[in-house]
């Protein structure tokens, strides 16, 4: 798989490297006796997907984890253009922009789309103001239209209506409503956890291409994923874990699988070389 | 995934090839489509007793002539007062069977309340006030119970038997003789006030066109949006419905004595509850938790607060079933509430409404129908002369039958369990 057969996505790539919008240094978390990140560095920036892998047990997922706040950092600190912020509940990073996307997508299959799409963020009809939020009444029109234009801004065209059941839709169906919920709520992080795993070719093909979507509405997505060619096919810049800390960030038009590949198992130390655009190495 | 491209899986099957079951378990996704079965289920039910029954007597020559003594107007007012109680606490379990847990509790709480109400009529506390305190009490008794399922993290099942046990206990102590009068005038009222006929039938017109006026303002506000209109024939047939259904009880009510004030109550709580959990973010809420927990809670939704609050409207519910009771009885006994197959019946009347057990779905008005349909085969087989053996067994078989329905019609989706 040599670069120059790469076709679609880093096709332009920005001229300067947007400068970096969210950014963390130092994180460290233990489970128990389990060191699960080592002073770990990361960033992404707006217009960029930036590719997480690692082994497993690499500290994947904890590390997304702690970006969304569904873990608290032991130690280490986070900025957000620039600014020094705090996240510590699920709560935080949603105020912050920062969204993820599970890989079990968490929708409720008994809600319809539009509800799903609202979740947790439910409009309400104006002029109620004497009643609590929890009862004031809901503004479902107001909530489908919202639905509908997530939906077609991410090009859902086999979902025919967004009053049907998550429950009676396909997988790949699910994950874009899943994308598509991380997207409306007002984020400039959304982190893909595996999106593709679950999922035949062409669907494959249509996430992908909602990734890049996302890239070119100015998003800050962070891509997990095992899949070398889907990787290659999205990401602008490629960050290696390996045993709870970085390996090395390496930018994805100057290196190529076997590099990302030998940094995944093999560290530094042998096989990949520093030379080839990779920086920031631990 | 969202591709025109969709080769994979079962998303390619024509529609032709749709079996009676997927078109079947796709009308209990409809809004209005979930109560079918359960209408079904009382006509069969009213047409057995009503008609099938008098029609054999007829042809076996036992009776001289046609007369349907089940779906008298008389009948039809005792059939309704009779399910009233029953379905206030339908009404109330179906709050926490959307949650996906459960409460059997419920009669106890509602006999400990009715019996707390008689203690304090008696004590010369005024009707009113001691309706409200009696409320009270109820929704500490359930949102107690709330506390230890939602922060504890004991299972509801566990927690509500314990309430179960306990709360008869507290009953019979508050009630040692097992049995007390109720004569205060404002408690008796509830049951006995009649709405005149005529009122009667303005807020029957009332309602039906409150209904209409909704949907149809719904419809053309969906229109100006550009969003997708429902079915007209869907649209005029829940209207016309709805306005046959109300209009044909009233009258029945009226040709009898009239209204019950006691009705009127419960079909007013029911649909402030229905208008809660249907179109509130709190009753979003509830389905939320009921479909998928982890989901709730990630888009910060206050699981444990919601549980609570669930667990104290049941409380709520509970106490005013027994009022009811008390108020219809004239008297709280041990048997009528926590003693008796209260409990049971009125979990079965939320579960034959086609509330499910695994939570996520199901609606408070589909428990009054639950309600009707045990108590309509209550008062037939009475009527029969049936035995207590085998109202218990029919009964049984009902409730079977309703989970079985339940079940089938979920394992189209993914997240059978």
């Amino acid at each position: 798989m040599s670069l120059e057969n790469k076709p679609v996505g880093r096709d332009a790539p920005p001229a300067h490297p947007p400068p970096t919008h969210l950014r963390v240094e130092g994180i460290q978390k233990r489970f128990g006796g389990v060191h699960a990140l080592r002073s770990v560095d990361f960033e992404v920036a707006r217009g960029e997907v930036m590719a997480l892998v690692g082994d497993n047990g690499a500290g994947k997922s904890t590390l997304m984890k702690v970006l969304a706040g569904a873990y608290t950092a032991d130690e280490g600190q986070f900025f957000l253009d620039g600014q020094p912020v705090t996240i510590g509940s699920p709560n935080d990073a949603t105020d912050l922009g920062i969204q993820i996307v599970y890989q079990d997508l968490a929708l409720c299959e008994n809600l319809d789309v539009a509800a799903n799409l609202s979740l947790g963020a439910e409009l309400v009809k104006p002029g109620w103001g004497f009643l609590p939020h929890i009862l004031q009444p809901l503004d479902e029109l107001q909530m489908e239209l919202k639905a509908r234009k997530a939906i077609d801004r991410l090009e859902v065209r086999t979902l025919q209506s967004v009053r049907n059941k998550v429950g009676g839709l396909s997988g790949g169906q699910r994950q874009a409503i899943a994308i598509a919920r991380a997207v409306g709520a007002e984020s400039t992080v959304v982190m893909l956890d595996e999106p593709t795993a679950a999922l035949g070719v062409a669907q494959t093909k249509q996430v992908l291409e909602v990734v890049k979507r996302l890239r070119e509405t100015g998003h800050a997505v962070v891509y997990i994923s095992h899949n070398m060619r889907d990787i290659f096919e999205v990401s602008d810049r490629i960050c290696v874990l390996r045993h709870g800390g970085n390996v090395a960030t390496y930018t994805t038009s100057e290196t190529d699988p076997d590099k990302i590949v030998a940094a995944m198992t093999r560290g530094l130390d042998d096989g990949a070389s520093r030379d080839d655009g990779a920086n920031n190495a631990a | 995934m969202m591709g025109q491209v969709v080769m994979t899986g079962q998303t390619m099957q024509p529609e032709a090839q749709l079996s009676f079951l997927d078109r079947f378990r796709a009308m209990r996704e409809t809004r209005f489509g979930a109560f079918v079965p359960v209408l079904l289920a009382l006509a069969a039910i009213w047409a057995y007793f009503g008609l099938a029954l008098p029609f054999y007597d007829l042809l076996s020559g036992e009776a001289e002539s046609f007369r349907s003594i089940f779906l008298s107007p008389r009948n039809i007012y005792n059939l309704f007062m009779q399910s009233a109680v029953i379905a206030t606490l339908a009404v109330g379990i179906t709050i926490v069977l959307l949650l996906g847990d459960i409460d059997l509790s419920a009669a106890a709480t509602a006999g400990v309340c009715a019996a707390l109400l008689g203690v304090l009529v008696l004590a010369g506390v005024p009707g009113w006030l001691a309706c409200v305190m009696v409320m009270a009490a109820g929704i500490v008794m359930g949102a107690a119970q709330g506390l230890l399922v939602a922060y504890v993290g004991i299972p509801s099942f566990v927690v509500t038997l314990a309430g179960l046990l306990g709360y008869q206990g507290l009953m019979q102590k508050i009630l040692p003789t097992g049995n007390l009068n109720v004569g205060d005038e404002f408690v008796r009222g509830i049951a006995r006030v009649l709405i005149p006929d005529l009122w009667g039938l303005a807020i029957g017109l009332i309602c039906v066109a409150a209904f209409a006026t909704l949907n149809l303002r719904k419809q053309a506000q969906r229109k100006a949006r550009g969003l997708e209109l429902d079915a007209p024939l869907a649209l005029w047939g829940q209207v016309i419905v709805f306005s046959g259904l109300v209009i044909t009880i009233i009258l029945t009510l009226n040709a009898y004595r009239s209204l019950p004030l006691l009705l009127v109550l419960l079909v007013g709580i029911t649909a402030l509850l229905g208008w809660i959990t249907t179109s509130t973010p709190f009753g979003r809420s509830l389905f939320a938790v009921g479909g998928n927990p982890e989901s709730a809670r990630r888009v910060g939704m206050k699981v444990k607060r919601i549980r609570v609050a669930a667990f104290g409207i049941v409380g709520l519910m509970a106490a005013i079933g027994g009022i009811f009771g008390a108020s219809r009885f004239g008297s709280v006994s041990y048997t009528a509430f926590a003693g008796g197959s209260l409990l049971l019946e009125a979990i079965g009347a939320a579960v034959i409404g086609g509330t499910s057990l695994f939570g996520g779905r199901g609606s408070v008005w589909n428990a009054i129908l639950g309600a009707l349909v045990i108590g309509s085969l209550g008062n037939g087989l009475d009527l029969t002369g049936a035995s207590a053996a085998d109202k218990l067994m029919v009964s049984g078989a009902i409730l079977l039958l309703a989970v079985a329905i339940d079940a089938v019609s979920r394992s189209g989706s993914n997240g059978g369990r």
